[in-house]
């Protein structure tokens, strides 16, 4: 074997192929040996062996790969033992639920209904197949690790593997490949569910002390399990101990640190274990209710930042049964101070008609919310709402528009918290696009317009997104009156604050009284003739002075197409 | 016999290195046809200039391609097949086998292990690919493969002819009479004595709890109305929540877990 000698001189210069040669020829041989025998190269020594290839027919044994990733650091030589089985938890999934066979609560025929049924549909039910199911590998016992091992589909699709060993007699055998199997370890260590990750996730940026975030979710879980014990131990010396290890290294808020800090003092020094566990546990809870409504105060705060949270609460006669899912705290005790405003209107008419608006507008604000998460623009929302208001009947038009301002109105006020985040660059750039809005059609406006326009300034220096609603309802507002159409910039005030000069319509007892006395009219045709840009006020005060008038005045009703109407006689 | 799932781990502890060689679909179909001892080539190491040069020659009486259609003779699969030599890379890739006997005959399988053993046969060391020698031949072999891969499943066939004999007119089919013939031999079912059919029904009862009216009549073989009376005796029609509307004995006649109580 002469060419075999001289192969293994000349395999260690050629280290990639070298280790892979000798191995295949002997098992024992190993790069050191090689490296060992190595005498002087023979260049250019072009020595070939053959070797019979055999493909043996018969075996019964299937040669299948298992792969590991390079990551996981494998070494299958450090194995002592392994066990290997299928995986089989999926079983049930294929295997449908078995009614009783035979006897109770079966019945007769069922499986071939069952089946006829399925050929009906074209239910296709996938078999379970025990040869596709993954393997379970455990190596080294109880303590060692896990694999699971995942069929790799598409190997035998086109090309096969063989594997190719070396016999005895220096022949190679070739063994098809029958399958590939992807071995990824199991993690034995404890992991976070979803839900946990995902607090942990929004807590990133407080939490210094990653450590602990597993340790307190053990701690949570003891105490799940022991809680009759913890309560009956809240003694004193427990209490003390909430400086436990735990979450000591979070930042809390400051008040959170004073209260802890001084029960800290006393016990911290010199305490068993189990005791210290148990403060934990005590410390465990508390710490996370305190983050926790920590947590939801500095929500609350964000959503509260500015003045829009005045104006929250008014849409609530409309839109009261929906609330969004982000800001069910802020909004829950709006809606009931919000509720005082409407009302006024509404215990005065209980017309149906209210309500045909109300469910007008809930309906506008359900698409409102809908939308809303795609950053609609004002623009848009306002054209929405008047491709609604072009649907409805023409005598009712006007009102329905002043209706669906007020709700734009409203609606608007709501939008901006709901941003939250994205509010500052929405605002930033809502307002960055209308930078000229009040300069144009400067011309076309009146003197109240202007004063209002100027008004508007301010309001937009002061906090950006109210006055950047205020000019997009303005809009809506003047598309009605002729005025022309683009760019507009309506007058109205923002917070009703601006003088009515030159207002050609007063709201008084005495006009509402003209207009009761000549004709029935329903609170909607009331509004209309009261329009808010005419009066100067706002549409809630106009609403507010408009209740007290009809309390006042107290006319009689009518229902007149199904809509209630007042009127006078006198 | 080893216990069951226990891997045999004799062949990673002795680091048996093995190869895992890519080879090309047709090159497996000529392999699957060597006979004897199952000799199907020579491998070839060479060393050239610090390149190992690996090449697959194949048998001569394995070259003969099956072909279906006429041109089976003409073509023949190339005989060199150089190995493109390629590093294991990251992967750690061992061989496992498993030998699974057959179910049937578990103790007595062929190899004298039982079904299912596991043992580790070694790592890869080295990765080829092996790759036919360009050549007229395999150009040619090629060019038949892709013809045969590229005719559509289905395809449309012009007929001469309409196809008529598909359905005649029949006076009455042949199914139709069968069935007639049947039921007359049948005859109407008689109704038999009652206690009979309370037999026949408690021992259906006792198989499953739930029955369709009509399984009962195939079952018993008796009259509707007639069954259904004695139905209303001893049993309840409930609906079940079910499209089919079952029967199953009254509570007080039922008692699945041992024997039937009656009456």
């Amino acid at each position: 074997m002469s060419a075999l000698q001289e192969q293994r001189k000349c395999s260690v210069v050629r280290m990639q192929c070298a280790c892979s040669y000798s191995c295949m020829f002997s098992q024992v041989i190993n790069g050191t040996s090689c490296s060992a025998v190595m005498t002087s190269l023979g260049s250019s020594s072009s020595s070939a062996t053959e070797y019979v290839v055999r493909v043996p027919k018969n075996t019964s044994k299937k040669y299948n790969i298992m792969a590991f990733n390079a990551g996981d650091k494998v070494s299958c030589s450090t194995w002592t033992q392994a066990r290997m089985e299928r995986d089989m938890s999926n079983r049930r999934i294929y295997g449908e639920e078995e009614t009783p066979d035979g006897a109770a609560g079966s019945e007769f025929g069922k499986k071939q209904r069952e089946e006829a049924r399925r050929k009906k549909y074209g239910i296709v039910t996938k078999e379970f197949k025990v040869e596709d199911q993954p393997w379970i590998l455990k190596v080294n016992g109880k303590a060692g690790r896990r694999f699971k091992g995942l069929k790799k589909g598409g190997v035998t699709e086109n090309a096969s593997y063989y594997i190719f060993t070396q016999c005895a007699d220096g022949a190679f055998e070739a063994f098809p490949v029958h399958s590939w199997y992807n071995f990824t370890p199991q993690a034995k260590h404890r992991t976070l569910t979803a839900e946990e990750a995902e607090e942990e996730w929004g807590r990133r940026n407080k939490v210094v002390n990653h450590f602990s975030i597993m340790l307190q979710r053990r701690l949570r879980q003891q105490e799940q399990g022991e809680e009759e014990e913890e309560e009956g131990e809240k003694g004193g010396k427990k209490k003390k101990k909430k400086g436990g290890r735990g979450g000591d290294l979070r930042i809390h808020d400051l008040e959170d640190d004073l209260e802890m800090s001084s029960d800290e003092s006393d016990g911290s020094n010199g305490d068993d274990d189990e005791a210290k566990s148990k403060a934990k546990q005590d410390k465990g809870p508390k710490g996370k209710g305190k983050k926790k409504k920590k947590k939801k105060g500095s929500d609350l705060e964000g959503f509260e930042d500015s003045d829009d949270g005045d104006f929250e609460g008014l849409e609530v006669d409309y839109m009261s049964d929906e609330s969004s899912s982000e800001e069910e705290e802020p909004e829950k005790p709006k809606p009931s101070k919000g509720e005082d405003v409407p009302k006024g209107i509404d215990e005065m008419s209980e017309s149906e008609e209210e309500s045909e608006e109300e469910n007008k507008n809930e309906e506008d604000g359900k698409e409102e919310e809908e939308e809303e998460d795609g950053k609609k623009t004002p623009v848009q929302v306002e054209k929405k709402k008047k491709k609604d208001s072009s649907g409805e009947s023409d005598s009712s038009e006007d009102s329905d528009i002043e209706g669906e301002a007020a709700s734009a109105l409203f609606m608007k006020k709501r939008t901006p918290p709901k941003r939250g985040g994205v509010r500052g660059s929405a605002g930033s750039s809502r307002t960055g696009s209308r930078p000229g809005t009040p300069s144009i059609d400067s011309a076309a406006t009146s003197n109240t317009l202007r004063a209002a326009a100027n008004k508007l300034e301010q309001g937009k220096r002061q906090t950006t997104v109210p006055s950047s609603e205020t000019p997009a309802t303005k809009r809506l507002k003047m598309e009605p009156s002729p005025q022309s159409s683009s760019g507009k910039s309506t007058p109205q005030p923002v917070s009703g604050k601006s003088t009515p000069s030159s207002s050609d319509v007063l709201l008084t007892e005495d006009a509402v009284r003209r207009y009761l006395i000549r004709k029935p009219m329903t609170t909607k045709d009331l509004l209309k003739k009261f329009q808010t840009k005419r009066t100067g006020l706002s549409s809630e005060q106009t609403v507010n002075v408009l209740a007290q008038i009809l309390k006042r005045l107290n006319p009689e009703r009518k229902n007149i197409n199904d809509k209630m109407h007042f009127y006078l006689t006198e | 016999m080893s216990d069951k799932g226990e891997v045999d781990l004799t062949g990673a502890k002795q680091n048996t290195g093995v190869w895992l060689v890519k080879v090309p679909k047709y090159l497996s179909q000529q392999w699957t046809k060597a006979t004897g001892r199952g000799e199907v080539g020579k491998l070839r190491i060479c060393k050239n200039q610090g390149k190992a040069e690996v090449s697959f020659t194949l048998n001569e009486e394995l070259t003969t391609v099956d072909t279906i259609g006429e041109k089976s003779s003409m073509v023949r699969a190339p005989r060199e097949h150089p190995f493109t030599l390629q590093t294991v890379g990251g992967q750690t890739l061992a061989v496992f086998t498993e030998n699974s006997s057959g179910q049937s005959d578990a103790e007595a399988g062929g190899s004298g292990t039982g079904p299912d053993k596991i043992a580790l046969e070694g790592l890869v060391v080295q990765r080829a690919e092996c790759r036919p020698a360009v050549s007229e031949n395999y150009m040619k072999l090629k060019k038949l493969q892709i013809e045969e891969l590229s005719k559509p499943m289905r395809f449309s066939q012009q007929l001469d002819k309409a196809v008529t004999t598909n359905y005649k007119p029949v006076a009455n089919h042949a199914y139709n009479l069968d069935y007639e013939r049947k039921k007359k031999e049948e005859g109407k079912r008689a109704r038999a004595d009652k206690q009979q059919v309370l037999d026949m029904l408690f021992s259906a009862f006792e198989k499953h709890q739930y029955y369709n009216i009509k399984d009962l009549v195939d079952i018993t073989k008796q009259p509707v109305i007639y069954l259904k009376e004695i139905l209303r005796d001893i049993g309840i029609y409930n609906v079940k929540g079910t499209h089919k509307n079952t029967w199953e004995l009254k509570p007080e006649y039922r008692h699945y877990q041992n024997e039937e109580k009656s009456d």
